[in-house]
């Protein structure tokens, strides 16, 4: 029973990352690799404050998703001066900055010592250390998550999305912002992530840099492509599908020092399986009306 | 002293790697980061020949490029022609080149494990005394053999039949095409003398320091900032990127820390973005100047 609460927490976890993902990649089309990194500036925001200073989880939720956004601002003004494959090229850039941040300003944050000890979420007294209420806490995230990226994306500002993922120029020339729109749905999608970030520090309660590789970027757009990319629910579904998928290796009684490489084949196997089957556009014939 | 022929050293892997990844992006038209594991299988290959088959390094290093230059051959075969064939847009190709490696660099952790490996079975030497600093024969051989690589296939791209086919499928595919050149035979030379460069590069590396399997990475990394500093589609360009990023890796390392410089690579590309976004030289990176 605790083995399946701690399934579903990381269902929920990667369902906000890959949903919050699912507006930079799907809508806007701008395929991001640095999703993890705000992932990690999350989760080492929360770690920092609350182990150093002991700052309560209501005050370093809103502090790490201001400081993923600030981040994703000044990043996304420069990157998003290049287009397709060069941007995918400057997120794996920005990427491999913030891990070597992590892994190197070892003074902030210990480098690949990690940081343990991250105490259990308490909300006005109650405290979230069970399983069960941990997951219904994700839950409640996901929840949000889920409602403002519905939202966002039946909205007017979603629709120029859309409209500049199928055509940049011709959004232009109505008279749309499409850079500025570009910098707001990165900058959103990276204060989500950053949700996903504290959730997952706070529950394992130990985070170091290996959690936030760029294997883990290409796992989560890997979810993003498999679950069409624009399509909340499938992307949902497709999460519980590829974190369930290693778990079966469990009971095939694969040995636990190859199990984690094999778990990576798996993904990358899937994902060419995907794209040889989707090549024919899926990304614009995805879910414009019916969403 | 000591800095300027490491930077020269550095300088001349990174020359080739990225001569070799801007080779394939010229012809194939997308970045193919499975790339990346070619340079790791050169070694890994060399490796399991020389030391755990113990043959000589001669035979070792030849068969390795053969062995590393099938792979990416294979993979053009098997999974990138269909997907152009069907009509798949560059940043899918991309992905699939991203799974690709995801899956062989996880092969490669499985086989060799993921420490540190060696095939440097001689004793360490000092190296020559040069001008007051040190440098290993291995580093002389690494900058000869990539300047040679560099000019050689320069050479060969502008005077052999072969090499103006290539030129023609990467400047118009279709146009070559009504020419009578196939691109899918182009493209897949393409791949071939890209992956033996590759794999050249590799073999150099693992004789300078040692390897592990996320090496390939690393590299090609750097040498795709080079190619986009120097601007996509000019070799001069590319020697200028190169030259550049190699300096700059050095003097971060020599005044701040070694363990920055993945961090300085990407702080100059940010900088070339805002105030030079085409790179040295090159094409424009925008779909449409309005």
């Amino acid at each position: 029973m605790e083995y399946i609460l701690h399934l579903l927490i990381f269902i929920s976890i990667y369902i906000i990352l890959a949903q919050s993902l699912s507006l930079t990649a799907g809508f806007s089309g701008l395929i991001s690799l640095a999703h993890v990194g705000f992932y990690g500036v999350g989760a080492y925001t929360t770690a920092i404050l609350s182990v150093n200073y002991g700052i309560p989880f209501l005050v370093t939720l809103p502090l790490a998703m201001l400081l993923s956004g600030l981040i994703a601002i000044v990043v996304s003004t420069i990157s998003l001066r290049t287009v397709d494959d060069y941007f995918i090229i400057i997120t794996l850039g920005i990427q491999v900055v913030v891990f070597s941040v992590m892994n190197n300003w070892q003074v902030l944050t210990r480098g690949p010592l990690g940081i343990p000890g991250i105490p259990s979420i308490k909300i006005l007294g109650f405290p979230f250390d069970t399983k069960i209420s941990f997951l219904l806490l994700s839950l409640f995230f996901v929840g949000i998550v889920w409602f403002l990226l519905n939202n966002i994306s039946r909205s007017p500002f979603g629709r120029v999305l859309i409209a500049l993922s199928e055509d940049e120029i011709f959004t232009k020339s109505l008279g749309k912002n499409v850079y500025k729109a570009k910098i707001i749905s990165f900058t959103i999608s990276a204060m989500f992530a950053s949700i996903a970030g504290v959730l997952y520090a706070h529950y394992i309660s130990y985070i170091d840099p290996t959690s936030f590789t760029i294997n883990e970027s290409i796992f989560i757009l890997s979810i993003v492509i498999i679950g069409g990319m624009r399509n909340l629910w499938k992307i949902a579904l497709a999460a519980a599908f590829l974190v369930l998928l290693p778990e079966a290796l469990r009971f095939v009684g694969m040995p636990n020092s190859i199990a984690a490489n094999m778990r990576q084949i798996i993904y990358g196997i899937v994902l060419i399986m995907v794209i040889f089957k989707n090549s024919d556009n899926f990304k614009s014939r995805s879910s414009f009306y019916t969403s | 002293m000591q800095l300027i022929l490491n930077i020269l050293v550095s300088f001349s892997l990174l020359l080739i790697v990225s001569f070799s990844f801007h080779q394939l992006y010229q012809v194939a038209k997308f970045f193919h980061l499975a790339h990346a594991v070619t340079i790791t299988f050169g070694a890994y290959f060399t490796y399991l020949f020389s030391v755990q088959l113990g043959w000589s390094l001669c035979i070792a290093i030849t068969l390795a490029i053969i062995c590393a230059v099938v792979i990416p051959a294979m993979m053009e075969i098997l999974i990138y022609k269909p997907l152009r064939n069907q009509g798949t847009s560059s940043w899918k190709m991309l992905i699939a080149s991203l799974g690709l490696y995801v899956i062989l660099q996880n092969l490669i952790s499985m086989f060799w494990g993921d420490d540190t490996k060696s095939i440097r079975t001689w004793s360490v030497k000092t190296g020559h005394n040069f001008f007051g600093a040190y440098i290993t024969d291995v580093q002389i051989i690494t900058i000869a053999v990539s300047v040679m690589l560099f000019v050689g296939v320069l050479l060969f791209l502008r005077f052999a039949s072969l090499g103006k086919q290539i030129r023609a499928v990467s400047s118009n595919e279709e146009l070559s095409n009504i020419f009578g050149i196939s691109s899918d035979r182009v493209i897949l030379w393409g791949f071939i003398i890209g992956s033996t460069l590759a794999a050249i590069a590799g073999i150099l590396i693992a004789l300078d320091t040692d390897m592990t399997p996320t090496m390939g990475f690393h590299v090609l990394l750097y040498a795709v900032v080079a190619m986009i500093i120097g601007g996509v589609g000019s070799s001069k360009g590319l020697i200028g990127g190169a030259l550049l990023l190699a300096t700059a890796q050095h003097l971060s390392a020599y005044y701040i820390d070694s363990k920055w410089m993945d961090a300085t690579a990407y702080i100059i590309l940010i900088l070339f973005l805002i105030w030079k976004p085409l790179g040295f030289s090159g094409k424009r990176l925008k779909k449409v100047e309005i």
